[in-house]
């Protein structure tokens, strides 16, 4: 049993390209528990987004099963059980800050009154109060992606799925937001899964580094992360940071 | 203050540049035709091409039959497009939903739009009768093309992330449609209005040349029929001026509407 959790059997996922059969993912198995936040760590071509989308339902495993809190991915899916962040913020442009936010509600038909209330809440929880009236392309790279994990958050999912979030960031909004995003899973309880191919983020972020190897995707190491919670800045320059780090390094070289 | 003084003076000698030059041809094109050195470079007489004076004499001499004419025209050239702009929207918006029946109501539109105006207005003056009707028939359908290809092209040119995002929340085709679609689709849909209000003014004046009993193509066609050419000059004119207001309305609903779009966002 996982209540909260996600079970993910077996599973398999290929892709049928112009000449041949292309194998993304290759019985990948692992259980990921309630609250837990962990990673899933490689090159491109690991299948590591394809894992991700198979979660949330968004492309269906060849082989194999996932269950989200006990249920199907498209039960999870149709009941909300998960918020989903891209690598693209994906903000719709002509809708103001506050009301991309609240898009999932009002798909909902939740009453406008509970939206805005929930839209002022989130958006303190995530920093950005003065802005719910902007327009998303007045915002920074950084910013656009804070409202995007907002909105992720405005349906209470027990899941948080994240695809590369801060990729596509500089380096130092990347760590700033590193520690946000800590500071947020803490407020929400949620289970989170993220999806990277930085080493240092997966090692700073997570309970647990899913390492994956590419050609086929496979599951090649799990790493546990054993720095104490609060993780802080200054846990960046520490030998065990840095030990964790090798350790993972080395777990690609053997594989 | 000092900096905004400057920025505004910036601005103003932007505009200057902008608009001067064109002007400043206009002025040049204008004169050189008063002076007849087109009608001397061309070898053409005085009654085959009149002078920018005498044409400005028709037109002032006769505003009140030109004014009435164009609201005639204008008439025939708003409603066509408002109706060819619908349909075009409509199949549009089927050849979206269901793409197998959609695409042969695209083609259909397609060569429907192939068909010369010369030809549509006598069968549409046969099933509309000679009233305004057959002019609006004829500029329904010359405008319909490009408001179906434009906004099938807005209605379909979606970010893929947004679509998988619009799934993750299990929303309908419906709410796909009402929530990401439509708004995606604005842009191209003023872009075809853009195009439809010189269409469809096209579309009236030239149908006007056949069965009508009003109207700046009526007037127009008229007048060069008995050798008038300053009044016939003094239609296209008008048609000019209707059309290029006509253009400028929508452009300035098109600001108002699609404010958020990066075509626009400058100018906020």
């Amino acid at each position: 049993m996982n209540p909260a959790g996600i079970e993910v059997k077996n599973v398999s996922m290929s892709y049928q390209s112009e000449s041949s059969e292309v194998l993304a993912v290759k019985e990948v198995s692992l259980s990921i528990g309630k609250g837990e936040f962990v990673s899933l760590l490689g090159p491109s071509g690991c299948g590591k987004t394809t894992l991700l989308r198979m979660m949330a339902d968004l492309l269906t495993p060849t082989n194999g099963s996932i269950e989200i809190a006990g249920q199907s991915t498209r039960q999870a899916r149709l009941s909300q059980k998960y918020g989903i962040v891209f690598q693209n913020p994906t903000l719709y442009d002509w809708r103001k800050v506050k009301d991309n936010i609240t898009l999932p509600l009002e798909l909902k038909k939740v009453p406008k009154a509970e939206r805005e209330r929930k839209a002022l809440e989130l958006l303190e929880l995530v920093g950005l109060e003065k802005f719910k009236d902007k327009y998303p392309w007045q915002l920074s790279g950084g910013m656009q992606q804070r409202i995007a994990i907002a909105r992720a958050l405005a349906m209470e999912p027990e899941i948080l799925l994240m695809d590369e979030p801060f990729s596509a960031l500089d380096e130092f909004s990347r760590e700033r937001l590193n520690e946000e995003l800590l500071a947020i899973w803490k407020k929400t309880n949620s289970t989170v899964v993220f999806v990277t191919h930085s080493i240092s983020e997966s090692v700073f972020l997570s309970d647990r580094v899913f390492v994956l190897s590419p050609h086929p995707g496979r599951l090649s190491a799990v790493v546990d992360i054993t720095l104490p919670r609060p993780r802080t800045k200054e846990m960046r320059n520490s030998p065990e940071f840095y030990k964790l780090i090798t350790q993972i390094r080395d777990s690609f070289e053997g594989s | 203050m000092a900096t905004i003084r400057y920025k505004s003076k910036q601005l103003a000698m932007r505009a200057l540049k902008q608009y001067i030059m064109p002007i400043l041809a206009g002025v040049l094109f204008i004169w050189l035709w008063q002076q007849q050195i087109f009608h001397k470079l061309f070898n053409i007489r005085l009654h085959q091409l009149p002078l920018p004076s005498r044409i400005w004499d028709t037109f002032k001499d006769n505003i009140e039959l030109l004014l009435s004419y164009t609201r005639y025209t204008m008439t025939e050239a708003l409603i066509g497009m408002l109706i060819g702009s619908l349909i075009g929207f409509g199949v549009a918006t089927i050849a979206t939903a269901w793409p197998k029946w959609g695409s042969g109501g695209l083609l259909l539109i397609a060569a429907l739009n192939a068909v010369p105006i010369i030809a549509l207005a006598p069968i549409m003056n046969l099933w509309f009768s000679d009233g305004l009707g057959s002019r609006i028939a004829v500029v329904t359908v010359t405008t319909m093309a490009a408001m179906a290809f434009n906004a099938h092209k807005g209605l379909n040119s979606v970010d893929p992330n947004a679509l998988d995002l619009m799934h993750s929340y299990g929303s309908s085709s419906f709410q796909v449609f009402r929530y990401l679609r439509l708004t995606n689709s604005l842009p191209y849909v003023f872009t075809a209005l853009k195009i439809n209000a010189t269409a469809s003014m096209i579309g009236a004046i030239v149908s006007e040349f056949f069965f009508s009993s009003g109207g700046l193509g009526y007037l127009l066609s008229n007048s060069i029929k008995v050798a008038k050419m300053s009044m016939g000059w003094a239609c296209i004119l008008m048609a000019a001026v209707a059309g290029v207001i006509f253009y400028m309305v929508i452009e300035k609903a098109e600001k108002w509407s699609v404010k958020w779009h990066s075509s626009q966002r400058n100018m906020l």
